[in-house]
């Protein structure tokens, strides 16, 4: 969770300690369409994975990036 | 407050993220507190598609080069609109560098799926009726802008329905893409605005399967992958470099475990490894590229730490050496400090510092020289010599515009000017070392091959250069036909080697008065008397045209100098005097004296 903290807080420029499950572009104002396909790169690129187009397209909040991450076997600890 | 050059040192980008946010960080100091580079440049980016990310790569990269860059990018997909409107924002933005990007498959439209229910004929059809839309939209942006620009060419597919038979097509698919390539090259190859860029080399060196992140591409129209913008932008950069004058002109070498294997003290002439075998052939094919780029025009110097005596014997002696002593203009083998060397190499060649790259595979004389002269480019070099090959070729600083004839012997005139220079320390006068040196000038009037170095030689000659008006090569060319204007080149050509040509003299006749408009020398020929055989050849032609005044104007720079001594010790007398400007007459009932250890070519 750490590091996809850093990933968030680095392409999205705001606090790791404000960031949780629920942390979504409705309540991020940085969260644009565009940051959100650069915080996709981002996230293949760190990870090594490639998501899917309906992946890219259905993820709504971190929580669900954390899913899709799991989902690929991306181990992520507290 | 974060400065720009905070901002720069403060992270090495890496990942397409560290871009957008050192961009966002760049583009806010920039409202808050605009940076004092001495260099900016507007850049206009035309694209057909989503090209979110190259802008952030490329204000990144640019403010790290020391320029200030304010990029302006096309509303998505309105290249056309933005390129046929002369109100738009892109001509607003009045760019000094336009990249058009247009790819394949926009201009294929839906037959990039489906090509084969176009007729052989009708690809044919296709391929100048493309060639002819870039062109006219090239055209438009011609007509109102001078601004550089760089036309991407097509990424060829590598897709084909028809499989292993693509090529067995009257004209097919994949073909019509590279003729529409050929097509443009052919179209833009003398233009000197217009300069293709090879888009489909960029992709097949990232990797064409790798080009597209096929999600990007269906849910924001990205047919390049964000990944690939930094290096998207590094390529566009080598044309930023001569628009900004930041072009390097010479390349220093250090010797041992550079331009060989091993250590010439300690291992001798036999044991150093260079040549055709495993370790030998990385220093071996380094140094045959060296020498191509040499043969383009590069100053070669070498900066080495050895006793003279060992090294100087394997440049000489050794079978395999590519680069031999005549090919560099500066050597310093010696135990002096590398930074010191640096000094007094770009002293004797007589350039900038800022002018010099430096190879070493020495991590700390690559640290000393980059602290010292933070404007010599040091590459790191890498520590497996089988990568300096890759390392030089991927050097992009020693770009032009374009290349003259003059500009190629460069590597070899000011190798030929070192040993002038050693002839000097030895011959006891002045006119004795004048006369060895067997100078031969030729002089000519304008042809359609000198025009465009006569134009180059205005446009870049500050010093020996009597009232330093530039001119454009259109302008020469109308000079050169008008029956009333003389315009004359100079080459001069010495026992050392040719110079090519680097006088320019540009004289309004008129019946009884011939007016000097323009009289210069390139400092590369200076202090040889050469100066005084041009006027006198000029005062000659005069006289036998019956003029008898010769007027000749001396506008002052504050680079021309050497030029404002010449008409008085030449025997001009002053005529007007006005602030920084003087006229000076020279009666022409007198000759000239002309220096007799020249020998003049007349061609007529």
């Amino acid at each position: 969770m750490k590091r996809l903290k850093a990933i968030l807080s680095d392409v999205l420029e705001i606090d790791e300690d404000s960031i949780n499950d629920e942390t979504s572009p409705e309540n991020v104002e940085t969260w644009d369409s565009l940051n959100g396909l650069v915080l996709v790169t981002e996230l293949e690129s760190q990870f090594n994975i490639k998501f899917s187009m309906e992946e890219v397209t259905s993820v709504k909040c971190v929580g669900e990036i954390k899913k899709a991450l799991e989902g690929h076997g991306v181990v992520l600890s507290e | 407050m974060d400065t720009f050059k905070d901002i720069i040192s403060s992270k090495n980008p890496t990942g397409i993220s560290d871009y957008f946010s050192l961009y966002r960080r760049l583009d806010k100091a920039s409202r808050e507190n605009p940076p004092t580079y001495d260099k900016e440049i507007k850049i206009a980016i035309l694209s057909s598609f989503t090209s979110n990310g190259i802008k952030e790569a490329l204000y990144v990269k640019c403010c790290a080069l020391g320029i200030f860059p304010k990029i302006y990018v096309s509303e998505y997909n309105q290249y056309m609109q933005e390129i046929l409107n002369p109100e738009s924002g892109f001509y607003r933005s009045s760019p000094d560098l336009v990249v058009l990007f247009i790819d394949a498959m926009t201009l294929w439209g839906d037959d990039y799926f489906e090509p084969y229910r176009r007729s052989d004929a009708s690809r044919k059809e296709w391929v100048s009726e493309k060639t002819g839309e870039l062109e006219s939209l090239i055209g438009a942006i011609k007509a109102q802008s001078s601004a550089k620009i760089i036309l991407h060419n097509l990424a060829v597919p590598t897709h084909s329905p028809l499989g292993i038979l693509e090529n067995k097509q009257g004209f097919g698919f994949l073909e019509a893409t590279e003729a529409l390539n050929g097509s443009l090259r052919e179209t833009f190859r003398s233009d000197r605005q217009v300069f293709l860029f090879d888009y489909d080399a960029f992709c097949a060196s990232v990797g064409k399967h790798n080009l597209t992140d096929h999600k990007m591409y269906y849910i924001g129209d990205m047919k390049l992958s964000l990944n690939h913008m930094p290096a998207l932008a590094d390529k566009y950069i080598a044309y930023i470099k001569p628009l900004m004058s930041m072009t390097k002109k010479c390349l220093v070498l250090d010797l041992d475990n550079t331009l060989w294997g091993g250590v010439i003290g300690e291992d001798g002439i036999e044991g150093i490894k260079l040549g055709p075998t495993p370790d030998g052939r990385p220093f071996w094919e380094f140094q045959k590229y060296i020498l191509s780029l040499f043969e383009r025009g590069v100053i070669l110097a070498v900066n080495s730490k050895n006793n003279f005596d060992d090294a100087i014997k394997a440049i000489r002696e050794h079978p395999y050496m590519v680069l031999r002593e005549n090919h560099f203009a500066a050597m310093r083998i010696n135990w002096e400090d590398k930074i010191s060397n640096i000094k007094s190499i770009a002293e004797e060649i007589n350039i900038g510092t800022a002018s010099l790259v430096f190879l070493d595979d020495d991590k700390l004389n690559q640290e000393m020289v980059r602290s010292a002269y933070p404007e010599v480019l040091v590459p790191v070099m890498p520590d497996d010599p089988s990568l300096y090959l890759k390392t030089l070729m991927e050097i992009d600083d020693f770009n032009s515009f374009q290349i003259t004839d003059e500009d190629k012997n460069k590597g070899r005139m000011y190798a030929a000017q070192k040993q002038r220079k050693e002839i000097q320390t030895t011959a006891t006068d002045l006119t004795e070392y004048l006369k060895q040196l067997e100078t031969k000038i030729t002089i000519e009037e304008a042809t359609p091959f000198t025009i465009p170095r006569i134009s180059q030689l205005t446009q870049k000659t500050n010093q020996f250069n009597m009232t330093t008006r530039r001119y454009l090569e259109e302008e020469i060319r109308a000079y050169s036909a008008d029956a009333q204007v003389i315009v004359l080149s100079l080459k001069a050509e010495d026992k050392f080697g040719d110079n090519g040509i680097t006088g320019v003299a540009i004289i309004k006749k008129g019946t009884t008065q011939w007016e000097i408009d323009s009289f210069l020398l390139s400092c590369r020929v200076l202090g040889r008397k050469i100066e005084d055989a041009f006027i006198a050849f000029i005062g000659e032609w005069a006289r036998k045209e019956k003029a008898t005044r010769l007027v000749g104007e001396l506008i002052h720079t504050p680079k021309n100098a050497p030029a404002r001594a010449f008409y008085q010790k030449i025997g001009f007398a002053l005529r007007e005097e006005d602030s920084g400007k003087t006229l000076w007459e020279y009666d022409l009932s007198r000759e000239f004296p002309f220096p007799d250890f020249i020998h003049l070519n007349r061609k007529d």
